[in-house]
């Protein structure tokens, strides 16, 4: 289990975290990662920079977040929730994460999905950063993880907006 | 478009022309009623190879569902239920679904009256724009307009709703006459709100947020109904005031939390979903009732908060313009909700039933001598106000007894997106759609310039097509159209 700092979101490596596909009116996001943790990383930077321009958001405060489900989806959105929740409440940005999963498995469906980010960012200031969309809601539309050939992970994320 | 997978054994939904504008999908397999979609012969050949055909037909499959699921010319694709969408169900054995309602709890509309013309404003949008775009808090997680709020006194809000804000002296009584509901649903119940929901409800009251939430600044370009446009109190050269915003984020939880709580609810009460997301409860149960007690929570937080808007907004034209309230002469002509839930009272098959009225980005439009129509207009019928997008008009249309026969008393509310938000950036890459707008006269002020490019009007359907369907089919006939002077967007 990796004990790594969290990982600083990298635009430079944005095409490779996530992408937008084509929605009539919300923000339907495709996140990739080399595993569970990785997708769970990027699926956080997605929702961060699909809300704000992260460049100026500096390591200021560090926060966990916790979340479990049925399914790796299940909890990937419930996690991302939370951080929605943090940001709504608390203005809270993350420009760093570092996921853990704290259940035994490395299945995407194994009745008992955990999830644990580290996070690193700072409170949304105006003055200083470019805000981008609203996200109302991450909801279950669209919800889906799966594994790909190459042993990657995909996961389809639509953020109401 | 959307890749939704269809279930096999189910064949692309085929529309039957009903009438000019009305067209029918026949009930087939689980669906309990026919479908119906008001749009014209351009806008039905694009519906061919849309997902939102099979929504209101999976809507069709619910429980209780009266008369027909209906889908109105602005129709695409939502969650679970269409946006656009209309569902009727029955209180004795219907449904109550938050998917029929939409995150944004009572997203509407709200077009104040001033005494000002367009001459009075002429040179001087820039500055108006400027002090509304400072004045009014909009824009992601945007907060702060009015001290920070006590769990009670929130508690207390979501009971009042409107009258929240006039009681503190942010209104006057006429204005909730002038407000769908009175600015209040009963039934508030603010124990079956989450202390989530609480928790983001705190500092949000009188902030307008992001997206295609707008504040502008607009003229009475064209009147088509001279006696229910003098019964509003409009007239042609006129400025108004339009806001269109909702809940915040105090709804968008409220939604979130009951969308957990009816997926486990479906189950245990053996209803069949054609689509997990219209996951719903019998309107009389315990969910279904815990449900409407928080949804009317959230409806009457945004009635709260569009009171306050108006407050902020008066006083911020005087400032920008040196006016006295008085001759400012600001006034509300009549707010109304286009994503809500509520129970009505309408006749149906003969029969009078007490219906759940699911209304998912449609507008109520009650007709002439309508008891819930404000005195003022009752002869007239209910105002209904259709926002478009910011570079071109919006309209007030009125309700009919049509309406009531033929929607339950519902019509279209905007124009609807055309575009993706990734296609309209595309679009709008290395335009500066704010200088485009001031060439066409009208001032654009945004938090972010992102939205501003989702947000251009291209990306929208043509206002004037579907205000159209609805009016030639006799349920929403034109009023008058407004024209964008000056616009706050988030």
């Amino acid at each position: 289990m990796s004990t790594s700092e969290p990982r600083r979101f990298d635009s430079e490596s944005r095409t490779q975290a996530y992408r937008e596909l084509d929605h009539p009116a919300d923000l339907w996001l495709e996140v990739r990662g080399v595993d569970l943790p990785a997708l769970v990383e990027n699926a956080l930077f997605a929702l961060y920079d699909s809300m704000v321009s992260l460049e100026r958001v500096e390591e200021r405060r560090e926060v966990t977040l916790r979340a479990s489900g049925a399914s790796a989806a299940e909890a990937l959105r419930t996690l991302l929730a939370e951080a929605l929740f943090l940001f709504a409440t608390e203005g809270f940005v993350g420009v760093a994460a570092q996921v853990q999963r704290l259940d035994p498995s490395t299945e995407p469906d194994s009745g008992d999905v955990r999830f644990q980010a580290r996070m690193r960012g700072e409170r949304l200031d105006t003055t200083r950063h470019e805000t981008r969309a609203e996200v109302k809601a991450v909801t279950y539309h669209l919800l889906d993880v799966t594994r790909e050939a190459s042993g990657a992970f995909k996961a389809s994320v639509l953020l109401d907006v | 478009m959307i890749d939704v997978a269809r279930p096999p054994d189910r064949e692309p939904a085929r529309l039957t022309r009903i009438s000019q504008n009305v067209w029918e999908i026949a009930a087939t397999g689980g669906m309990r009623v026919p479908g119906r979609v008001y749009a014209d012969e351009a806008s039905v050949d694009r519906l061919d190879s849309d997902p939102s055909l099979d929504q209101v037909r999976n809507v069709a499959h619910l429980p209780g569902i009266e008369g027909y699921s209906l889908a109105m010319p602005d129709m695409h694709f939502g969650y679970g239920f269409p946006i656009g969408g209309v569902g009727a169900f029955r209180v004795e054995d219907g449904v109550v679904s938050p998917g029929g309602v939409g995150y944004d709890i009572n997203c509407g509309v709200r077009l104040l009256a001033t005494d000002l013309d367009a001459a009075d404003v002429t040179g001087k949008t820039g500055r108006l724009v400027d002090r509304l775009f400072s004045d009014v808090p909009s824009g992601v997680g945007s907060h702060g307009a009015i001290e920070r709020l006590t769990g009670p006194a929130l508690a207390r809000l979501m009971v009042r709703g409107a009258a929240w804000a006039v009681e503190r002296g942010f209104g006057e009584q006429v204005d909730l006459e002038h407000t769908e509901a009175g600015g209040a649903l009963p039934g508030a119940d603010p124990d079956a709100v989450s202390e989530r929901a609480y928790a983001r409800g705190l500092d949000q009251v009188g902030t307008l947020g992001s997206g295609n939430h707008f504040l502008e600044i607009q003229v009475v370009e064209e009147v088509f109904d001279q006696e229910a446009a003098t019964a509003y109190g409009l007239r042609e050269g006129q400025v108004t005031v339009m806001i269109h915003c909702g809940s915040r984020g105090f709804g968008y939880q409220v939604c979130d939390d009951y969308l957990a709580v009816m997926g486990a609810a479906s189950a245990r009460y053996g209803i069949e979903l054609p689509d997990r997301q219209l996951a719903c409860a019998p309107v009389d149960s315990p969910e279904g009732r815990r449900y409407l007690g928080a949804m009317a929570c959230a409806a009457n937080y945004a009635w709260a908060n569009r009171q306050m808007i108006m407050h902020l907004t008066g006083e911020s034209i005087q400032r920008a313009l040196g006016l006295s309230p008085r001759s400012l002469g600001l006034r509300l002509i009549y707010d109304v909700a286009h994503n809500i839930a509520k129970i009505e009272t309408h006749a149906s098959g003969g029969r009078r039933l007490e219906l759940c009225v699911h209304r998912k980005g449609a507008t109520r439009a009650f007709g002439p001598g309508h008891p819930e129509v404000p005195s003022a207009y009752r002869a007239v019928g209910q105002p209904v106000l259709i926002p478009g997008d910011m570079g071109t008009a919006s309209y007030v249309c009125r309700g009919t007894e049509e309406a009531m026969r033929q929607t339950f008393g519902s019509t279209c509310h905007g124009a609807g997106r055309a575009l993706s938000r990734t296609q309209a950036l595309k679009r709008a890459k290395g335009r500066a759609i704010d200088r485009e707008l001031a060439a066409a006269g009208v001032v654009v002020r945004a938090q972010g310039r992102k939205t501003l490019m989702e947000e251009m009007p291209e990306a929208y359907k043509d206002i004037h097509d579907v205000v159209g369907i609805m009016d030639r089919a006799g349920v929403s006939p034109r009023v008058a159209r407004l024209r964008p002077l000056g616009v706050v967007k988030g």
